[in-house]
């Protein structure tokens, strides 16, 4: 068996719609996802994340190309892709009519668990996401955000080696989502590999063990966080807050031509490179316009990164 | 086996959440024969040319109706599942897009048959309709095929239509076709010749002759076979229409 939970090969997906031009929304991907792997996707809107999900988890067919999900083709042997994947799709999706015990049991009877254990998990996955008071209740009178609870719970009820999230975060609140993300690394630790996609950098930083970042439905980078790092070596983030806000503050920041730049309140932000000058030097010349009561330098953020690459196949584009 | 068990689980728990709905369910070809079959026998009404009177010859009918009326509410549910954004969700479980179609059939074919055993029992106790107890495998043959192949057929177009409401447009034009060109309401053989043709290409007739025979014996058993025979074909090509708009991409 291969080493790999999920296998693409030069995946190529192209919509066809009545009297409209043909759109690309993959053009030829190739990756591989190890088991037991935290694996995120990130990219702009568009830019064929979840239309990679989509082939992965048999929604579509691809165009040419192939995949494969624990060594099972997603095209010709959907149901055994199935048998081995939870899915969380970016719109919410529940039984409405039925109450949140029944949604989880539902997804846990065509999961194949027996009764014995779907009440077991119930209780658990209840437990975990907050849902006890509400585990009678309709999911039709839960909120958007207790609809996606419920949504994300249910690919806990199950042990399939493999789960996609899209999106999954979407509505939670802060506190559930770090619940959810130190299950998932928990997960991840006793081999089940998880694949999401997630337009919020800072989950995918601390979560991801390997990145694959998507523009106009090619890679446009890969790698784990630090790897990706690397790209952007030599870029920082100065953030610099002053008692008040020196005169010639914004010229004095123009004039080392940062990549972008903010001044919000007494709080300059500037991100630039360290091609012709020393960070520290910036930091001195603007430290010198002011009073500064805060100082904070960082290296590249991987939302430095992923804006970085993607405006640059925007402009190759 | 498991799989469809899960549909069919899935499907009842939903139907569950509304016991009023399944009474209506079980009772409305009754009350429909209660209502017109009593009504028009009571003006002196008989179906020409078959010997029997208008509530005999009007429960095939009824049934046929009651099939019809169970597999376009089920179908309609494809909608119901969109919009609880669940449809997308359940093609991502473990099985075959055939399982899901069966499975979502077969709880409504318990529900058929319920509602036929109901109606045959009660015509025949309260309206005095003279049941021919004999038939009664092939009646829940014809009721089991029935229910299956409309849903079927009305799944092509709830799954190609993405739209409610120009389904419903659909159903209404559908319903307003193939009842009233039908066998459903009365004898064709005294109609006119276009409208006989019409009317024995129809599935309906097909299905309510065979029902018709089942119930209360009237028809030509041969014709009946050759009926049989059609709606079985046009059931499997139907189940075979479901299938590929079921497969097609969202």
């Amino acid at each position: 068996m291969s080493q790999h939970a999920i296998e693409v090969h030069d995946l190529v997906k192209t919509f066809q719609r009545r009297r409209q031009p043909p759109v690309r929304a993959i053009g030829g991907l190739t990756f591989s996802v190890p088991r037991g792997c935290i694996f995120g996707l990130l990219g702009p809107n568009g830019a064929g994340k979840t239309t990679t999900l989509r082939v992965l988890t048999t929604l579509i067919r691809p165009t040419s190309g192939w995949a494969a999900v624990e060594g099972f083709d997603t095209l010709a042997q959907g149901v055994e892709v199935r048998r081995r994947i939870a899915v969380v799709l970016q719109e919410t999706a529940a039984e409405l009519f039925l109450s949140v015990r029944d949604n989880l049991a539902t997804f846990g009877r065509f999961h194949g668990l027996s009764p014995a254990t779907i009440r077991s998990r119930i209780d658990e996955v209840l437990d975990q996401f907050e849902l006890e008071a509400d585990a009678n209740r309709k999911v039709m009178d839960l909120s958007g955000g207790f609809k996606r609870r419920v949504q994300v719970a249910k690919v806990f009820m199950v042990d399939t080696p493999v789960a996609f999230l899209d999106e999954f975060s979407a509505g939670m609140d802060p506190l559930l989502k770090r619940a959810v993300m130190a299950r998932l690394r928990d997960e991840a630790s006793r081999g089940r590999t998880i694949v999401f996609t997630t337009q919020i950098l800072s989950e995918a930083e601390e979560l991801c063990d390997d990145i694959l970042i998507l523009n106009g439905g090619r890679q446009a980078a890969r790698g784990d966080v630090h790897t990706l790092k690397l790209l952007s070596s030599g870029l920082y983030d100065v953030s610099m807050t002053f008692e008040r806000v020196p005169e010639g503050l914004e010229a004095a920041i123009e004039a080392y031509a940062p990549l972008r730049y903010r001044v919000n309140q007494n709080t300059a932000v500037v991100t630039l490179h360290e091609h012709n000058f020393k960070v520290l030097d910036v930091v001195g010349t603007l430290a010198g316009l002011g009073h500064v009561l805060r100082l904070e330098v960082n290296g590249a953020t991987l939302e430095d990164i992923f804006v970085e690459l993607t405006k640059a196949r925007g402009r190759e584009a | 086996m498991g799989a469809l068990a899960a549909v069919m689980y899935r499907e009842g728990k939903i139907r569950a959440t509304n016991v009023t709905f399944i009474f209506w369910d079980l009772v409305y070809p009754l009350a429909y024969l209660l209502v017109f079959g009593v009504g028009m026998t009571a003006m002196g009404l008989t179906a020409p040319g078959t010997g029997v009177d208008y509530n005999a010859f009007f429960l095939g009918g009824v049934l046929g109706m009651a099939s019809f009326g169970i597999a376009s509410n089920t179908a309609w549910s494809f909608f119901m599942d969109r919009d609880n954004g669940i449809f997308y969700e359940m093609l991502t479980y473990p099985m075959s897009r055939a399982e899901y179609l069966l499975g979502k059939a077969l709880f409504n074919l318990l529900i058929a048959v319920g509602q036929a055993t109901t109606t045959v029992l009660l015509a025949a106790m309260v309206l005095g309709v003279p049941v021919r107890w004999v038939g009664v495998p092939l009646l829940v043959a014809a009721v089991l095929m029935g229910t299956a192949g409309w849903f079927f057929f009305y799944a092509i177009f709830a799954l190609v239509i993405r739209r409610n409401d120009a389904f419903n447009t659909v159903t209404s034009v559908f319903y307003f076709v193939f009842l009233f060109a039908s066998s459903m309401f009365y004898p064709i053989e005294p109609l006119p010749e276009s409208f006989r043709a019409v009317a024995l290409a129809n599935p309906i007739t097909w299905h309510v002759d065979v029902l018709r025979y089942a119930s209360i014996g009237v028809g030509a058993p041969m014709q009946i076979a050759v009926e049989g025979v059609a709606f079985m074909g046009f059931s499997a090509a139907s189940f075979a229409g479901a299938l590929w708009a079921l497969s097609r991409e969202p």
